[in-house]
């Protein structure tokens, strides 16, 4: 009697434990779909803001200096006003953030404004679940024509307009002047002049390369580049298909043939982008094609004389641009205040501006290239003014929702390539192929 | 008397029913709607534009190459990591069984360290030594005047690089466990055998091998199936290259996973397909030979 009555208590309270558990299991999925007044698990967990405010959630990829700026810049925000507390919340880096935002917004909790990788733009545009800012642009008397226009290349969706420039970048040619004026070279200013200057600068002993001319991390972005500079484009400009043919064997065949001489260095998938600068700042390479995201690191740190330059052209002088854009989701219960924010931070010299000068991205507005303190900054570290200037030349066409996936494969025929000599033509007419099936869908 | 008898009959059911919900809600519940996403040109955001598309990602799956290639590689590892981690343990294990020295216990101690080091540092660190210019590998292969290797960073190499990790880490964990397998075998089996004059490569083969089959057997299933879900040292060492000489098919899984839900979800519905297919191979064809006490 006695066993059994232990043996009902330990099923009664299993049972009971159960059923408690089907109730939140029941709860949850029902609160976070229909929970218009749900706060979403950031606000939660922040500090609950003072009353009257409204709470407008942030997020973003900034970490390490770049995650220092941006609180900065928050804090500087909620200090200026009492109406509004915006609370930013680091999500990881970008395809993470992205990531979490896939979650989030079929969830219903994601937040009103986030930081989106510029290529991820069109995935979430053609979703429909990012907001257009046009009205509100217009509401606080602003227009597109406030910003540069070689920022502008895909925020713009049926009509919309989804996204605005925040932290971007484009890619430069960093160099060695030092190493380059002991050879008595040139700065190249096209590709047959970076063949040459490249070649000039490899060092080989016993059979080994001890310098390397030129170099760059392991991205889509790059070729990319090249591909603009041959009046190519990665996209044609209905989104059917790709954009270059001959362009890109030019510019893969123009790379295989500075990698066999050692002309070119072109580094392994993982963590290419530490390994190529450091080679750069340890001068084992005199030039590299990279973002303008990486001036800081080299401004000022390293022993030679360190400039950055135009990339190359071919027959045009032509970039990519990258880094990322704001948006602001369509779902947002308070885009009123998050429109507030977002317009102080493309005006108020203690947003945006000051993260860009803190930061080294490019500025995004002309009221900010027009700033004194920008010109300041371009005095001291006249490596930042050429990115600016090079804008002028930004061509951006992986205008596309299937660029995430097509980027994919896009690697995987330069890693055949670079890495294990497949033949350039026929690889890129498989990408091809397998592109336009992805574009399609 | 009839209430005894109903609750006699519902009991087990009842007290299986907890971890029968956590099975349902956790494995049953999701394999089902992996394979319905399977069906779907799913749209992550936006639940609305999700396509049902019938079995055309399963059409996409077996056209493409790199999907051969991934399951092509999945199975060198796999065997190669088997093979080796299998003869290499019971190498060990045999050695370590023969005498209770010191250093047997040392070499014991010292085998089984790298299992409980996490298999991330262990990638990382292994990165470190295997790099071409300044790592340690290179450098030792070079003083012994050596050919070198480019390991990781050439598509002939990598896979070889990422297999012998794999073998150094788990070498040790299978090892014990043959150990512990050889230790329980009775000596009188092996006194009754050396007084028959049984060679020593006979007495491995008639009565070691049979006597430790079924923790052989453990150590296959459970080998072959982690080896065919290899993720982690691939993730960090070699991201899937270079040129997709290291992607495997978990790893081809998680390339899709945001991109092409649909898709990344038929690779899974294969993959599970696979290791059933093999499990059961395995049972049909080794278990009779298993010897159980």
């Amino acid at each position: 009697m006695k066993k059994k009555s232990v043996g009902m208590m330990v099923i009664l309270s299993l049972l009971i434990s159960m059923l408690a558990a089907c109730a939140s299991n029941n709860n949850t999925p029902e609160n976070t779909a229909g929970g218009k007044e749900t706060p979403s698990p950031s606000a939660v967990e922040s500090k609950t803001p003072a009353a009257g405010k409204t709470t407008v959630n942030f997020w973003h990829s900034m970490s390490g200096n770049n995650g220092e700026y941006i609180d900065k810049m928050i804090k500087a925000y909620n200090a200026s006003q009492d109406k509004v507390e915006v609370i930013g919340t680091f999500q990881g880096n970008y395809q993470e953030t992205l990531t979490k935002l896939q979650q989030a917004v079929p969830a219903k909790t994601a937040p009103d404004i986030s930081m989106l990788e510029r290529a991820f733009v069109p995935l979430l545009a053609e979703a429909e679940v990012l907001a257009d800012l046009n009205p509100l642009l217009a509401s606080t008397g602003m227009s597109e024509d406030d910003f540069l226009p070689g920022l502008l290349g895909n925020v713009k969706f049926n009509g919309q307009l989804n996204a605005l420039p925040f932290n971007r970048s484009t890619p430069l040619l960093h160099i060695n002047k030092t190493m380059l004026d002991e050879k008595g070279l040139k700065i190249p200013t096209t590709w047959e002049e970076l063949e040459t200057v490249a070649n000039a600068l490899v060092i080989k002993e016993n059979g080994e390369y001890k310098r390397y001319g030129y170099t760059m991390p392991y991205a889509s972005w790059y070729p990319i580049a090249m591909i603009v500079q041959q009046k190519g484009a990665f996209f044609n400009e209905e989104g059917t298909g790709m954009g270059f043919d001959q362009e890109g064997v030019a510019a893969f065949e123009f790379l295989k043939k500075m990698q066999s001489t050692g002309a070119l260095y072109y580094p392994p998938a993982q963590d290419s982008g530490n390994i190529v600068n450091g080679m750069f700042a340890s001068g084992q390479v005199g030039m590299m094609m990279e973002s303008t995201g990486v001036i800081g690191r080299h401004a000022g740190v390293v022993d030679f004389e360190y400039v950055t330059a135009y990339l190359p052209m071919k027959e045009q002088y032509g970039a990519p641009t990258g880094g990322a854009n704001l948006v602001m989701f369509e779902d947002s219960k308070n885009k009123e205040a998050a429109w507030d924010f977002m317009n102080w931070v493309f005006n108020d010299p203690q947003g945006g501006q000051q993260f860009i000068l803190d930061s080294g991205y490019v500025p995004f507005t002309k009221k900010m290239v027009e700033s004194a303190e920008m010109k300041a900054q371009w005095e001291q570290v006249p490596a930042r003014k050429v990115a600016f200037e090079q804008l002028a030349h930004a061509i951006d066409t992986n205008n596309h929702a299937a660029f995430a996936a097509v980027d994919q494969i896009f690697l995987k025929a330069t890693e055949a390539i670079m890495y294990d000599n497949a033949d350039i033509a026929s690889t890129l007419n498989g990408f091809k192929k397998e592109a336009e099936a992805l574009m399609k869908e | 008397m009839n209430n005894t008898t109903r609750w006699d009959t519902l009991r087990p059911y009842v007290m299986i029913l907890p971890a029968m919900l956590a099975i349902l809600c956790f494995v049953i519940y999701p394999v089902f709607y992996l394979l319905k996403l399977s069906f779907y040109r799913y749209n992550l955001l936006n639940k609305a534009k999700s396509k049902f598309i019938g079995l055309d990602n399963y059409k996409q799956l077996f056209s493409k190459d790199e999907f051969y290639v991934a399951l092509n590689n999945t199975l060198i590892y796999t065997v190669t990591v088997v093979l080796l981690t299998i003869v290499i343990a019971l190498l060990l294990a045999l050695l370590i069984n023969r005498k209770k020295t010191r250093f047997n216990a040392f070499l014991q101690a010292g085998i089984f360290t790298p299992h409980i080091i996490s298999i991330v540092s262990i990638a990382l660190v292994w990165m470190l030594l295997m790099e071409p210019n300044f790592g340690i590998l290179n450098y030792v292969l070079k003083t012994f005047g050596l050919p070198t290797s480019k390991w990781l960073q050439s598509s002939s190499t990598s896979m070889l690089s990422v297999i012998l990790v794999s073998v150094w880490h788990n070498v040790g964990y299978y090892a014990l466990i043959l150990l512990a397998a050889l230790q329980s075998v009775p000596p009188t089996i092996y006194e009754a055998a050396a007084l028959d004059n049984a060679s020593r490569f006979k007495t491995f083969y008639k009565i070691t091998l049979p006597m430790i089959s079924p923790q052989l057997f453990f150590v296959l299933i459970i080998m072959t199936i982690g080896s065919f879900k290899v993720f982690d040292t691939v993730r960090i060492m070699t991201g899937g290259g270079p040129n997709n000489s290291t992607s495997t098919l978990v790893y081809h899984i998680y390339e899709y996973r945001s991109n092409n839900l649909g898709y990344a979800s038929a690779t899974g519905i294969i993959l599970m397909v696979i290791i059933a297919i093999l499990t059961f191979v395995y049972f049909r064809v080794l278990a009779n030979k298993v010897h159980y006490q």
